[in-house]
C-alpha cells in the first residue's frame, strides 16, 4: 500500500464524507419559493428524527455501521472523534433527506411520514445485508421523490390543466395543502438525495478503510470479521 | 503524522461546516445577498449604507414616509442601525398620525421598528439629535406610538382635533 493511497483514503474519510453528509443537511430543508424565488429553510420536523433514528438503527443492525470498529477504546482519540461527528452527520443528514421529500405539511405530509415510518419499521425485522439495505434505500428515496417533485408538484402546480381540475374534484374537502415552490427545489432536492446516496456509498468503505489504517501497522483479512471480509478481494 | 494532520483538518472543518448550517438555518437568509449582509453583520463590519440613509432623509424631510422607508430598508437590511430603526418608526407615526384617528396598523409597524431601536441601543438609550424632529429619543416615540393604539373615553374629546404631529 503505497503512501497516496493512505493520504487519499484518510482525505476521503475525514474529511469529503463528513463534507458530503453535512451539505445534505445544508440543502435537504432548502426550498426556493415559487412567486418570490426567495431561499425558505425548512428545520427538520420532529418527525424526520425519528425516522433518522429508525435508519441508523437500520444501518447499525445490518452492519453497515460496525460500532465496534467505528469508536473504539483501541483507536486514537483522534479517529473515535472524527468517526463520531460522521456518525451525528449521517444522522442529521438522513433527517435533511427525509425532509428534502417529505410534503412540508398537511395530509400528505403525514401520509408520507407513515409510510416512511411503516416500511423502516417492518424493514428493522427483515433480513438485510448492507448492499440491499442501500438499494431497498434508494428505491424508497426514488419513489418519495418522484412523488413529491413530479406527481404532487405538477398536480397542484398554478397552471396545471385537467389532471389537476380532476385532483381537486375528487379530493374535495379533504385538506391538502401544497406550498406552491419554484422547480429549482426539485432540482436541489435531487442533488441532496445523490448526494446521500453518495454520502451512504462512502460510508460502507469506512470501517474496513478505517481497519486497514490502524496505526500499529496493515490489517490482514484474517482480522475482519467473517462478514465483512467476504466482501473483500483476495 | 500526515494522517494525524488530516484528521485534525477534518474535526475543525466539520465543526465549522456543521456551525454554518445550524447559522444558517437559524438566521434564514433569503437570498445570497442576505448570506453576505448576515456574514457581515456576524463578522461585526456591518455597516449602513450612508448614502441611501441620506437620500432617505430627504424623503422623509419632505413628507414622502413610504419612499423613505424603502429606502431605509435598502440602508440597512439587516436592521441592526439603531438610528436607522428609529427613523423608520418615526415614519410610521408621521404617515399614521391623523387628527381625527390613528392608522393602528402604520403605528403596530412602528412600534416593531422603535422597539428593535431600542433593543439595538446601547443600555437601551437612544437619542437622537435632529432638530427637525420633536421626539428625541426611542422611548418617547415609544409612548407616543403606545399611547396611540391605546382606546378610551379620551378619544371622544372634540379638542383632540387640534391636537399636533409630533
Amino acid at each position: 500500500m503505497n503512501a497516496y493511497a493512505d493520504r487519499n483514503r484518510a482525505l476521503l474519510n475525514f474529511i469529503v464524507l463528513p463534507t458530503v453528509l453535512l451539505s445534505v443537511g445544508l440543502l435537504g430543508g432548502l426550498r426556493i419559493d415559487g412567486q418570490t424565488r426567495q431561499f425558505v429553510f425548512i428545520a427538520p420536523p420532529l418527525v424526520t428524527l425519528l425516522l433518522a433514528m429508525l435508519l441508523m438503527s437500520l444501518f447499525l443492525r445490518v452492519g453497515a455501521i460496525d460500532l465496534r470498529r467505528w469508536l473504539t477504546i483501541e483507536q486514537p482519540m483522534l479517529t473515535n472523534v472524527s468517526h463520531l461527528l460522521t456518525l451525528v452527520a449521517l444522522f442529521f443528514a438522513s433527517a435533511q433527506a427525509f425532509n428534502s421529500v417529505l410534503p412540508e405539511n398537511g395530509l400528505l405530509h403525514w401520509m408520507f411520514s407513515f409510510f416512511f415510518l411503516w416500511t423502516l419499521w417492518t424493514n428493522q425485522f427483515s433480513i438485510f445485508d448492507p448492499r440491499r439495505l442501500l438499494r431497498s434505500l434508494v428505491v424508497l428515496f426514488a419513489t418519495a421523490f418522484v412523488l413529491k417533485h413530479l406527481v404532487i408538484a405538477g398536480l397542484y402546480a398554478p397552471e396545471g390543466g385537467w389532471l389537476r381540475r380532476l385532483t381537486s374534484t375528487l379530493l374535495q374537502g379533504i385538506a391538502i395543502d401544497v406550498p406552491a415552490f419554484a422547480p429549482a427545489t426539485g432540482y436541489i432536492s435531487f442533488f441532496a438525495l445523490a448526494l446521500y446516496v453518495g454520502g451512504l456509498l462512502l460510508i460502507a468503505l469506512v470501517p474496513t478503510q478505517a481497519a486497514t489504517t490502524q496505526i500499529d501497522g496493515p490489517l490482514v483479512k484474517e482480522d475482519i470479521p467473517s462478514e465483512t471480509s467476504a466482501r473483500l478481494p483476495d | 503524522m500526515q494522517q494525524k494532520l488530516i484528521q485534525i483538518a477534518g474535526i475543525v472543518w466539520t465543526l465549522v461546516y456543521a456551525s454554518i448550517i445550524v447559522w444558517i438555518y437559524a438566521t434564514e437568509p433569503r437570498s445570497f445577498k442576505e448570506v453576505t449582509t448576515n456574514t457581515r453583520v456576524a463578522a461585526g463590519i456591518y455597516e449602513v449604507n450612508e448614502e441611501k440613509f441620506n437620500n432617505g432623509l430627504e424623503l422623509f424631510r419632505r413628507d414622502q414616509f413610504r419612499a423613505a422607508r424603502d429606502v431605509w430598508a435598502g440602508a440597512d437590511p439587516a436592521q441592526q442601525d439603531p438610528r436607522t430603526q428609529f427613523y423608520i418608526a418615526y415614519a410610521f407615526y408621521r404617515e399614521g398620525w391623523g387628527r381625527v384617528y390613528y392608522d393602528d396598523a402604520l403605528f403596530k409597524q412602528g412600534l416593531e421598528a422603535v422597539n428593535r431601536a431600542i433593543n439595538l441601543a446601547p443600555n437601551g438609550i437612544l437619542t437622537i439629535d435632529d432638530a427637525n424632529l420633536q421626539m428625541h429619543t426611542a422611548a418617547e416615540l415609544k409612548t407616543e406610538l403606545e399611547q396611540g393604539m391605546e382606546r378610551s373615553w379620551k378619544d371622544l374629546n372634540p379638542l383632540k382635533l387640534f391636537r399636533e404631529r409630533k
